[in-house]
Order: C-alpha cells, then structure tokens, then sequence
C-alpha cells in the first residue's frame, strides 16, 4: 500500500516537533536506535539531557501534539469536520440534530463523491469503495461528482444487469405456472443420519407435554419472512398440538407484531370447529425487550417480572420466579449477533434446559459452532428445506392420530407433491410413526443390520425382501379347515415389530408374550418374518423373539378373541393409536392420547401446503440461474481482459 | 465570563468522566463476584454476601434497559418533531410519514390484535428490498473477474458457484455438495468461531479501556 505508515520517519517527525534543539540532518526518533548510531539524543525537554537508552516512560513524555503538516490527508479532514462539528449547528430549540439538514450540509455535499467521501476516507479505501460500487453498477466518480446522476432506464450499460434479473424472475415464476419446470428431489421426510441437532431438536419438542412451558425467541422481522416464516409455523404448529403453552418474547420490536402475525396464520388454517389458539390461554405474547443484549440479560436476570406483562401491557397471570421453570428454551432468529445474545445472555440462567435454535442461512454456521460446542445447544434448524422436512416429520407423527381423513378444504392437506408422496399416502397411518433412535427397551437384536444411512421412507422405501413359501415340518390340522400359519412371541420381554426386516427401520408396534400373528412370508435367511398385524398392516418382526407354528383358522380366532377379551390385550400391539417417542439421552415411551382430550393433531395437518413444492422448485431454478448468470458474466469479463492484455487491466 | 464558562464546562466534563469511570468500575466488580458464592468459600452468609454483590449490577443494568427504551419514545418525537418542521416548508414526504403514522396509531388502537398493516405494507415491503439485494448481489458477482482479475477474485467466484450449485438439490452434483460440505466446515466454521474470539476479546479490550478512560465516548 502506498500510504503505509513509515514508523521511522514518524517518530522524527514528532521529535523534530518537540523543538529539542538538535541540529538538522542528524538522526531522529526510532532511527537513532538502529544499529550503527554513534551517540544516543537527547529525548527529555528541558534541560535535563539523556544520560542512557531512553525509557518508554521518557518516549511518552516526549510526546507532543503533532503538526498539522505531519497529518495525513485523512486525519486532517477527520480533523477538520471534529471542529466544524463542534460549533453549534442546531437551533437552540432542537434538542437533537435534524438528520436531513445533516445529510444536505453544504460540508457533506461538497464533497466528491457525497457522503461516502465525506467520512474521510483514505485514497486506498475510496478505490475499494469505487471498486464495490462499480460491480455493483451504481455511478462511479469519474463518471460525475453528484450523487444526482440518473443513469436512463434503458442503456447498453444496465443491459447485462436487465438480462439476468428477466432470466431469474422468469425462471423462479415458472414452477409456480406449470409443474412441468420441477428440478431437484424434495427434501427427505427425515432428517439425515450425520445431522443429530435437527433430530434431537424435533424429539425434545415431541417430548414436551401440556404441562410444560416453552420460551419461545421470537427474533426475526418480515425481512426475513420469507426464509423463516414456514420453519417457525411449523415449530409453533408442533408446541401448540402437544397444548403446550408457548411464551414468545422478542428483543426486536416488530417480531412481537410479526409472531402474533404467524399465529393468526395458524388460526386461519384451522377450521370454524376446531377451537382457535386465544392469548393468554393457549399462548402468551410477552412485552418488548428493548436494549439487545441488555434487554436479554434482564430477561434471564428478571424472568418473573417480565412474564407478568404481555405485549400489550396487560397482565398475563403467569407466575414464575425463574428462567429455570422453562422446560426448553427454543430461538428463532435471523443473525447471529442474536443467536450470540442468547446464548450469552440467557443460556447462563437456564441451568437444565436447552436452547433449540432456528435459524437462516446466514446465521448457520455460527449457530453450528455453537451447537458443537456446547451441550446445552441444540439444533440448528435452518432454511426452507429443513422446515419442509420438519413438516414431513410433523406429518408423519400426528397423522398417526388421526383414523379418519382430514377434512377437505382449500387450505388442508394439498394434493401429494410427487409420485413418491403417493406411495406414501397409500400407507397406513400407523406406518408413518418414526423414531430417530434405538428403543428404550434393550432387546436382543438379530444380527442382521442395514448400513446406517438416512432412510426416509417417503423416498427411500424398505427394501423388498424376497418371500419365499415358509418350510414347515408340522402337520396340517384337518384338511376341512383352513390352516394358517402364526408366530408366537415367546420373548418375556417386549418385542418390536417393525417396518422392515431390519432394526434401523422403524416401529410399528409392540407385541408380547403370547401374541400371535399371522404370518405371510420371511426373508431371504429367514431370520425375520413378515407378518400381518390385526388392522391388516404389513410389518416385520425377528425370528428368534417368536415361535412359529401352524393353527387352524379357528383357533387362531380364537386367540385372537380371548386375547382382545383378556387383561393381556391391554398391553398388545398398540397399533394405529400408538406413537412412540425419544428423546436426547431420556428415552420415554408415549402413549398417544385421543385427540380432544389430549393432543391436537390438527394443529399440525391442517396446514396450507400448495406452495411448499412450488416453492422448492423455484429455489433450484433460481440458483441454477444466478449460477449461470455468474460463471457467464465472470467469463465474459475475463475473456474481454484478457484480450485487452495487461495494460487494459492495469488501467 | 467565558472563562469561567470554559472552568464549569472542564468540571462538568471531568465529573462525568468520573461518574462514568465509577459506575462501569462497580458494574463491573458486581458481575464479577456477584451470584457467585464459591468465591467466598463455604463460610455462612457467602450466599447472601453474594446476592449483596450482585445487586448494583442489577440494578445499573436495569437502568440502562430503561433508558434505552425511553430513548426510543424521544426518538419518536424527535422524528415527528422534525417533520413537523419540515412540513412547514412544504416537504411532501414529510406528511406522508406524519399522515401514516397517525393512521397507524389509530389502526392498532382501535382494531387491537389486527396485523393486517404488517402483513399489507411491511412484509411485502421488507421482502421487496431483499429482493432488491439479491439482485444487486448476484450483478456484483457476475461482475467480480471484470474488476478483480486476480486469484482472489476467480476463488470469490469459484467459491460462491460451489456454494450455490451445492445448495442445489440434484443428484448428479453430489460432489459439488462434499466440497460445500468441506468449505462450511472447515473454513466457515473456523471463521465463526474465529469471530465469537475476537469478539470476545474485542469486548474485554474496550471495556478495559472504557474503565481506564482511554475510550471517553461517554463524554467522560
């Protein structure tokens, strides 16, 4: 840099400012201690004079203001406008500067270049400032002094950045025109098997239940609407169907208006019969946290006070003496100054909960390296393909409530976004119930194990085992009535029946000792039988766990009555009604409640989806095209120069 | 007499220095050793000795929140008193803002819990200017070799293609996405961390200077 500060030439000319009487031409400053000087200066003003090497004590004695000639242009103009700022410029009536007489001052405008240049920056600065504007487009200096240039609509030069913003409307309209423009797979119904923060975070938020309370940060505006918008519906749809009561505050005054507005999107979706979500019942919108991080801490430092008021300065009846009586603390926010606060702020006067965090792209890796790092961190969630998974999840789980089709309307359940989301609406409800990890129950597993990779089971579905017509060495039982053939548990402890021949996919439902089931096949080593479960679902379960035998229709009935009639029953296959659910180091099991007295599966399936696929689409091909338009104009400007030749570039 | 003005402004300057200089020093003090009852052992009364500690960082710190807060409601005013000003010569724009805001008070006063403004003006307004900066952005990075042709450049570039063409959901770029992989992990998530350092230490470095009073942007 042609402007680097010269230490050596500084300290003389500062030493030649202190007047120290020495005569011109002889070394000064940090020179004289390079190697090779004769005799030492004399540093102290007065009539002191230097007896030794000079202390740091003695160079900051010998200090002095420099000369103006001394500054360098910056620092005189940084100069100048301290002293024409310090003279009286408001009326004395204005209590504060009025920003437009600021930014209009004859001193700003007179300036080359406007305000920009007006902040006193150095000719190096001001080159990277012309060099941004210029790939931006904006006007350059030598193109005209004013900020008042008006480049005409329609030029040669706005020609390249009209191309590409027409190339890249168009091409993010298109999937929103015709389903004939889709690029891309959809996002999994499962999260991956290398991303633990999404999956544990979706299973603590399943693991709540209607008497634990949620601290919601809400801290996103409508700016990034767009990106957040879809995660945080679906993150407030899966609390609200559990009846767990969310308490939303925010340290950014329009993310308050803008979480009741996501809220009021919720009510929107449920129909007239399903009762609405009401403030102060089913959630609590908390007041305003001005001040950042200091309207942060006094939230964790404060809690009680703070639960006491709502949004809108009404009493919440909410008491609480501690941050600590929240059972999980959940973040939804677009930077990572936020994230930082939160986690500075309030993490610390949480002990036992954790903060699950939602983010953008933008913020991601921040919030990585925090949930790395940090145990207490979970997560993150981030962007629009991570909601869309999380709905498929949400799907998955609550559908299992429901026996009966949701209800038909514009807004719930859209037509199924591929052929792949076909197959999986032919399956029944209880085959969409998914864990994320081992069972509870530690049983003997069979040897046989799948390679651990994610196996959505919209896209990636079991794999098809080969039936083949099961040997058996017992006898048929009369040869007037039709046999079938079972499997007995005889495993004392619980067994899983799964939805593959394998312990990575996923439980179905539980069987005991003394279950029968009526077998329709096994696979290829006959270490698993396929099995039919009283409702007429297909499932898998391990060989060793169960007995096989071959009984007539009739007892097999009968079994099957008795069983349904007995206290066993109680405790057989929960199926069709039964959810299971782990979470983060504390397995728990879940028995599904009914609906109206329990959970409100509504919540999470009566949702408007149409858009979601559209959507997806539209962020491939977008992409797609803000690459093309990059590597197309970044090879144009590279052939030009380099058929310009070093000279052209150089200018 | 502007002598003595000059001697008054010098002293008002020095005691607000020094008030400034003696809250943050206790403030500090008090988040130090405050709520922490290890520091003083297991002696009886270390809890409430503690509690004591804390008490004048609660309190400055809440003061600090209200003012805060309070300087939003002078901002307020300060913004409708100057375009009361400006209205006054004539200034369009001026009684559009004085006009919409009054509009919006009225609205949320009345119609409490109605959000249809935001969903109406600012979400598609806000969304907008995102678009805008997208826009902007992808011009500029199509635009980088012609300004910088130089192996920054053409890495900013090829970066910025991987990261993209990797964010893509298409099988045949299953490569790409490893490199993207690698990159935000390895070098992003260095620089993230690298971040919360130095902002950790940039933190305790002003606020040490701030307590020496080298940094007077208190007006100390």
């Amino acid at each position: 840099m042609d402007e680097e500060f010269n230490w050596l030439e500084y300290s003389e000319s500062m030493e030649a400012t202190a007047g120290d009487g020495e005569a011109p031409g002889k070394s000064r400053g940090l020179r004289r201690f390079l190697p090779g000087r004769p005799s030492l200066p004399r540093l102290r003003r007065g009539s002191r004079a230097a007896s030794g090497p000079p202390s740091a004590s003695d160079i900051l004695e010998g200090q002095d203001e420099r000369a103006l000639a001394d500054l360098d242009e910056r620092l005189r103009a940084l100069r100048e406008r301290s002293v024409a700022a310090s003279q009286p410029a408001a009326p004395a009536h204005q209590a504060l500067y009025d920003v437009d007489d600021l930014l209009a001052s004859p001193d700003l405008q007179s300036k080359p270049g406007g305000v920009i240049s007006a902040v006193a920056l150095s000719k190096a600065q001001e080159r990277q400032v012309e060099m941004l504007r210029d790939i931006v487009g904006g006007p350059s200096q030598s193109q005209g002094t004013g900020g008042d240039r008006q480049l005409p609509v329609f030029s040669l030069d706005a020609a390249p950045r009209l191309l590409g913003t027409a190339l890249l409307i168009l091409v993010v309209c298109l999937p929103f025109v015709s389903s004939d423009y889709a690029e891309g797979e959809l996002p999994p119904s499962v999260f991956p098997e290398d991303r633990h923060g999404p999956r544990d975070m979706y299973n603590l938020l399943d693991n709540l239940s209607r008497d634990d309370y949620v601290l919601v940060g809400f801290e996103y505006g409508p700016t990034a609407a767009g990106e957040l918008d879809l995660l945080a519906d679906l993150l407030l749809r899966h609390i609200f169907a559990q009846r767990v009561k969310p308490l939303i505050v925010s340290s950014n005054p329009i993310a308050v208006v803008h979480a009741q507005n996501v809220i009021k999107d919720i009510n929107r979706s449920l129909s007239s019969a399903d009762a609405q979500l009401v403030h102060g019942e089913d959630y609590f919108l908390l007041r305003y946290l001005p001040g950042g991080a200091l309207g942060l801490r006094e939230l964790s430092e404060n809690f009680a006070d703070i639960v006491r008021i709502s949004a809108r300065g009404l009493p919440t009846g909410l008491e609480f003496a501690a941050l600590e009586e929240m059972t999980e603390l959940l973040l939804i926010a677009e930077s990572a100054e936020v994230i930082r606060n939160w986690v500075e702020q309030v993490l610390p006067e949480a002990e036992g909960s954790r903060l699950l965090v939602a983010t953008g792209y933008a913020a991601q890796p921040l919030a990585q390296a925090y949930a790395e790092g940090m145990e207490q961190i979970v997560g993150p969630l981030f962007g629009i393909r991570d909601a869309f998974t999380y709905g498929e999840k949400l799907r998955a789980t609550f559908g299992a409530f429901v026996s009966v089709e949701p209800p038909v309307g514009p807004v719930i359940e859209p037509a199924p976004v591929n052929a792949e989301s076909d197959s999986q609406a032919e399956l029944p409800r209880a085959t969409q119930a998914e864990i994320e990890d081992a069972p509870a129950t530690a049983l003997p597993q069979p040897t046989e194990t799948a390679p651990p990779t994610a196996t959505p089971f919209m896209t990636d579905t079991p794999p098809a085992p080969t039936l083949t017509p099961l040997p058996t060495d017992k006898p048929a039982p009369t040869a007037t009535e039709a046999s079938i053939r079972i499997v007995e548990v005889t495993s004392d402890q619980r067994v899983n029946i799964r939805l593959g021949p394998t312990t990575v996919h996923d439980i179905l439902a539980l069987g005991y000792k003394g279950d029968m089931f009526e077998v329709i096949g096994s696979n290829g080593d006959g270490s698993w039988y396929q099995i039919l479960l009283p409702a007429g679902v297909e499932a898998w379960i391990a060989a060793f766990l169960v007995e096989e035998r071959v009984v007539s229709a009739s007892e097999f009935a009968g079994a099957q009555d008795s069983a349904s009639a007995s206290e066993s029953a109680a405790r057989a296959v929960m199926q069709l009604g039964f959810t299971l659910r782990l979470g983060k180091n504390r397995p728990r099991f879940y028995q599904a409640q009914p609906p109206p007295s329990g959970d409100r599966p509504e919540l999470a399936l009566h949702r408007d989806r149409s858009l979601e696929t559209p959507r997806l689409q539209a962020m491939t091909l977008g992409t797609l095209a803000a690459v093309l338009v990059i590597v197309f104009g970044n090879t144009i400007y590279a052939l030009r120069g380099l058929l310009r030749g070093p000279r052209a570039q150089g200018r | 007499m502007s002598n003595r003005t000059g001697r008054g402004q010098g002293f008002g300057i020095a005691l607000s220095a020094f008030v400034a200089f003696a809250v943050g020093a206790v403030t500090a003090l008090s988040l130090l050793l405050g709520d922490n009852p290890a520091l003083f052992g297991d002696q009886p009364g270390s809890a409430q000795l503690a509690g004591l500690l804390a008490l004048p960082a609660d309190v400055l710190l809440r003061l600090v929140t209200i003012v805060v807060a309070l300087s939003i409601v002078i901002g307020i005013a300060n913004l409708l008193t100057t375009h009361v000003g400006r209205l006054s010569r004539g200034k369009f724009y001026s009684a559009v803002l004085l006009a919409s805001f009054g509009f919006t008070v009225y609205w949320y006063v009345t119609r409490r819990g109605d959000t249809s403004l935001l969903e109406a003006v600012q979400v598609p307004i806000e969304s907008a200017l995102a678009a805008l900066l997208c826009l902007s952005l992808l011009h500029g990075g199509s635009r980088v070799l012609g300004k910088r042709a130089d192996i920054w450049g053409l890495l900013f570039v090829a970066v910025a293609v991987i990261v993209l063409l990797a964010s893509t959901p298409i099988a045949e770029l299953a490569p790409v996405q490893a490199w993207r992989d690698w990159l935000m992990r390895v070098p992003v998530g260095a620089g993230a961390r690298a971040m919360l350092i130095g902002i950790a230490l940039g933190t305790v470095v002003t606020g040490v200077r701030a307590l020496l009073g080298q940094d007077r942007s208190v007006r100390g």
